[in-house]
């Protein structure tokens, strides 16, 4: 039906490639061995093909290869050829397209419309044949129904991947790679993004990397099998190739459909740090009501409701709970609350000693808690592997390094014992992540998505960890879409995402009708003012007349709400004006005392000084920054490529700010306070904070070029923009209104 | 698709950008928007800091501040560091400072010529040595030459009624601070990212991959 549909509204794909790899070898700077060795495929038009193999043996690298990507990011000796129809991949930017196993890691834009709009605009066509493309493939990933300006942040985790999809089917590839598209999702979202592949995309060559196949099993024809060695191991129909050395496999690590789940590990963990017996209920979790509150720069917000739990929640000894539901439903934050990280609106955490969870000290909540966050990276304080797992106990003051050493021999991370827990892979990061959690005895352990990205053998000693946990008497709660998890714990709870409600709209500002360049400009202009004022009397007028400027700036726009709520507004204001007004004081103090003692001359220093800066407060809060590139591309005409690289890291403004507060939850959990009391502690919070955000946003970057150059970022062509960036009247009023500051300095000097 | 090495397999000493110098990678616009704005976020974070504790000292005696200027320079030499191309180090100062004053800050709009003036300076310290060197000489070179363009630009907008021997006094320390906060910090920030992986598709992370190939 889908597929009908999609005949019937784009013309058929440029044509499914044909593609050639001989004897491709690749190392990375950095290893001995090579990480591909003299791989040989050939993939006919049409053809879909899996790729599997154990972790760590090279697939998504060969996936970069075959995109033409290998070295937009790495470097090393890349020997061997690559062709697609004969010719170089990405010779025609788009022709190869590319989604992601995260979703969101290569998310442009702010809207849908526009994030599927961008590789048209990489490859310069027309802003008025843009809408039809964008609806085509919009259509293709059945995501039609969602209006065009939907915020892409708004989206679920399967609908974030078929908006990837559809940014690559946008450019008619003719070659589809997916790296483990449905890794990160529950089952029914993962099925839809599957449907969207098979359907959508029907027709064009594609190869999907997966740790689960058997959901892809009937859709594709081949079934390739890389080794640990970086060679391809087997080759041909799956059901042959499973039937033959499915065993074999499976030993290997890999998900053979059809060959039970492995036995967890029974693993020796060692005492409780607070021994307990069974069945005491350490916490519990009355229902619970979570909202949170996204702050816009001009002092409006929103609030969204994004957990809500009607049942209580016993987190008790020696027994283990899921908490299963859709991706992006509230599982995490459920975690999050239980921990006391998060303060629910309504409801409370206790644990059994009557104390509220969050109201607890860093040292009396690390005995209590383990914490494995979904973003595991996060979470990894430490230099060395091996100090990341004693970091917790040293602090406690019982660190047993034998048995650290024997939980990194079972997870199969003993070889990296010295290793920086950064540079491990992410299937690694979250095995080590579980570890630290558990080392020092906590008696619950709260784990987020604890196996997603493990083979089988990891798998086995991941869920091991958590169940002897709970043999030694202590708690498990995880959030977890793993099926195979989920009947190895004593109760399972579905959360439900809350019911969207509308969200409560502000009226919009008078300044908000403006474009960020004429709010610049505002800001701009009285500094001449500043600099021109003969005195602190015309100085002082001007701040009048920047006053009334703020007073019609920050009113209602006409015809956008009823009622001055305006409240808000002016409360931002005067916390942005603040930090001017110290500033003023300090360059007026400090120039009566190393300048002439003259108090007017003071007075002018420091009243120029806020005529200098209060503009800023009033307006520049109104930039949207997501508006920000588009001006600067198209009406300042700077270079495209800089300016949209810019847009997209404003995107992200906020997880930024998120792997900040994520640091500071880790450090808290592991027994690392803070307190002003010892400026020590302070210190170490922020330089583990700020590391963890340049780390993040480090990450971030790397991922992002790498889903940007397969939309053709990087071809050399002129850019096109799908919207435009007008100057409307609003912008000359504000820049004239602005000007008059100049004026009343002009008239008081003649 | 023959073979192709890229410089880092060559066991240099330095390392440097990859193919042209000025041919800027999708990876190096991304990393120097990102860190700009990363940085912008915790400018606006030191800001409260120098707003409170920091004001208070400045308030007894102004030129003091000159020894907390550093911090606002960490982002230029950080970028100039890491990309290792003409005009990164100005863009990522000027990135974070426009960030920074979006955000909302002591300094507003003129946050933006701050930028300008401390990433102008950084920049010239990597020009100097035609972006050859990124030793941690040339980034306590990079932390020093971020001050001066700034002091001009504060002697004149902010503390032009000083007498001029405060105002000579307060570009030493700002210079010092610019030396020890973004220079000597900016240096070991650049080598623990490498040291922990973040930097793998950068000259510095490609250097300590070379360093301990396993």
């Amino acid at each position: 039906m889908r597929a009908d549909d999609l005949s019937a509204r784009t013309p058929p794909p440029a044509g499914a490639a044909a593609v050639a790899v001989r004897g491709l070898t690749w190392r990375p700077a950095g290893r001995r061995e090579p990480v591909l060795r003299e791989i040989d495929l050939t993939l006919v038009e049409g053809e879909r093909a899996l790729l599997v193999g154990p972790s760590g043996s090279g697939k998504s690298t060969l996936l970069r290869a075959l995109a033409g990507l290998l070295l937009t990011v790495d470097s090393g000796d890349l020997s061997g050829s690559v062709t697609v129809d004969g010719r170089e991949p990405g010779r025609r930017p788009g022709a190869v397209g590319l989604v992601l196993q995260e979703p969101g890691s290569g998310t442009v834009a702010a809207t849908v419309g526009r994030d599927v709009a961008f590789g048209l605009e990489n490859v310069g066509l027309p802003a008025d044949a843009m809408p039809a493309r964008v609806d085509a493939a919009l259509t293709a990933v059945g995501l039609d129904h969602l209006e065009r300006d939907t915020p892409t942040g708004a989206l679920s985790g399967g609908q974030t991947q078929r908006l990837a999809l559809a940014g690559a089917l946008a450019l008619r590839p003719s070659l589809l790679l997916l790296d483990e598209p449905t890794a990160m999702l529950d089952e029914a979202s993962a099925a839809t993004v599957r449907d969207a592949v098979v359907h959508g995309a029907a027709g064009l060559t594609t190869v999907i990397v997966e740790h689960r196949i058997e959901p892809w099993l009937d859709h594709a024809e081949r079934l390739v099998v890389l080794g640990r060695d970086g060679r391809i191991q087997h080759d041909g129909p799956p059901a042959q190739v499973l039937a033959q050395h499915g065993d074999e496999l499976a030993a290997d690590g890999i998900w053979v459909p059809g060959v039970p789940t492995p036995q967890p590990l029974d693993i020796d963990l060692g005492p409780l740090a607070r021994p307990v017996e069974a069945g005491v209920e350490l916490l519990t979790c009355e229902p619970l009501r979570v909202e949170r509150r996204r702050n816009h720069l001009d002092g409006s917000s929103e609030v969204a409701t994004v957990l809500v739990t009607d049942v209580p929640l016993a987190v008790t000894s020696g027994r283990s709970t899921a908490l299963v539901g859709p991706s992006g439903g509230g599982k995490s934050t459920w975690l999050a609350a239980i921990a006391g990280l998060i303060p629910p609106s309504s409801g409370r955490v206790v644990g059994a000693d009557g104390r509220e969870v969050g109201e607890l000290p860093a040292t009396d909540v690390a005995p209590l808690l383990g914490w494995v966050p979904q973003w595991s990276s996060s979470a990894l304080l430490s230099r060395t592997v091996l100090d990341e797992v004693l970091l917790t106990g040293r602090t406690l003051g019982a660190a047993d390094e034998g048995r650290a050493r024997h939980l990194l021999e079972v997870l199969g991370l003993a070889h990296l014992e010295r290793a920086d827990p950064q540079t491990l892979s992410g299937g690694e990061q979250r095995r080590l992540a579980v570890a630290a959690a558990l080392a020092h005895g906590p008696s619950a352990v709260l784990a987020d998505e604890p196996t997603v990205g493990q083979d089988r053998g990891t798998w086995a000693a991941v869920t091991g960890l958590l169940l002897s946990h709970r043999a030694r008497g202590g708690a498990v709660v995880t959030a977890t879409h793993d099926p195979d998890l989920v009947p190895l714990v004593d109760e399972v709870r579905h959360v439900r995402t809350p019911p969207s409600e509308p969200q409560r709209s502000t009226p919009r500002a008078v300044l908000s009708a403006c474009g960020p360049l004429s709010l610049f400009a505002a800001a701009a202009v009285p500094m001449l003012a500043a600099v021109l004022s003969p005195g602190w009397r015309v100085s002082l007028v001007v701040l009048a007349v920047i006053a009334l400027g703020a007073l019609v700036g920050l009113s209602n726009r006409p015809g956008s709400g009823a009622g001055w709520t305006v409240a808000g507004r002016w409360r931002g204001l005067a916390i942005r004006l603040l930090p001017g007004l110290v500033g003023g004081l300090s360059v007026g103090w400090s120039t009566w005392l190393l300048g002439s003692h003259d108090v007017e001359t003071a007075l002018s220093a420091a009243l120029r000084l806020l005529v200098i800066v209060a503009p800023s407060a009033i307006t520049l809060a109104f930039i949207d920054p997501d508006d920000l590139a588009d001006h600067l591309g198209q009406r300042l005409r700077l270079p495209a490529r800089p300016v949209v690289a810019l847009g997209a890291a404003l995107q992200r403004v906020q997880s930024f700010g998120a792997a900040w507060t994520e640091v500071g939850w880790a450090r808290h959990l592991r027994g690392q306070g803070v307190t002003w009391r010892e400026p020590r502690s302070v210190i170490g919070y922020l330089w583990a904070s700020t590391f963890g955000m340049l780390l993040r946003s480090l990450g971030s970057a790397a991922t992002l070029a790498v889903a940007m150059d397969a939309r053709g970022f990087a071809s050399g062509g002129r850019r096109t923009w799908a919207e435009p960036a007008p100057w409307r009247l609003a912008d000359t009023l504000v820049v004239l209104a602005s000007l008059v500051t100049v004026l009343v300095v002009a008239i008081a000097r003649l | 698709m023959s073979t192709t090495t890229t410089p880092a397999a060559e066991r240099a000493r330095t390392v440097l950008a990859t193919g042209q110098l000025m041919g800027w990678r999708t990876v190096d616009l991304l990393t120097i928007a990102f860190l700009g704005v990363a940085f912008g976020v915790a400018y606006w974070g030191y800001g409260l800091l120098y707003n409170g504790p920091i004001s208070a000292l400045g308030l007894a005696f102004q030129p003091l501040f000159g020894l907390f200027v550093g911090f606002w320079f960490i982002a230029g030499v950080v970028g100039g560091l890491v990309v290792r191309r003409p005009g990164a180090a100005l863009a990522c100062e000027l990135i974070a400072a426009i960030v920074s004053a979006l955000f909302g800050n002591q300094w507003g709009v003129t946050t933006v010529v701050s930028g300008l003036a401390q990433g102008l300076g950084a920049e010239l310290a990597f020009a100097i040595f035609a972006y050859k060197a990124f030793g941690p000489a040339v980034a306590v070179l990079a932390g020093a030459l971020s001050a001066p363009l700034e002091w001009v630009y504060e002697a004149y907008a902010y503390f032009a009624d000083w007498t001029w021997a405060w105002k000579l006094a307060y570009l030493p320390l700002m210079v010092v601070s610019g030396i020890v906060i973004a220079g000597v910090g900016g240096w070991l920030l650049t080598r623990a990212l490498a040291q922990a992986g973040a930097l793998n598709p950068f000259p510095p992370g490609q250097e300590v991959l070379e360093r301990k190939a396993v």
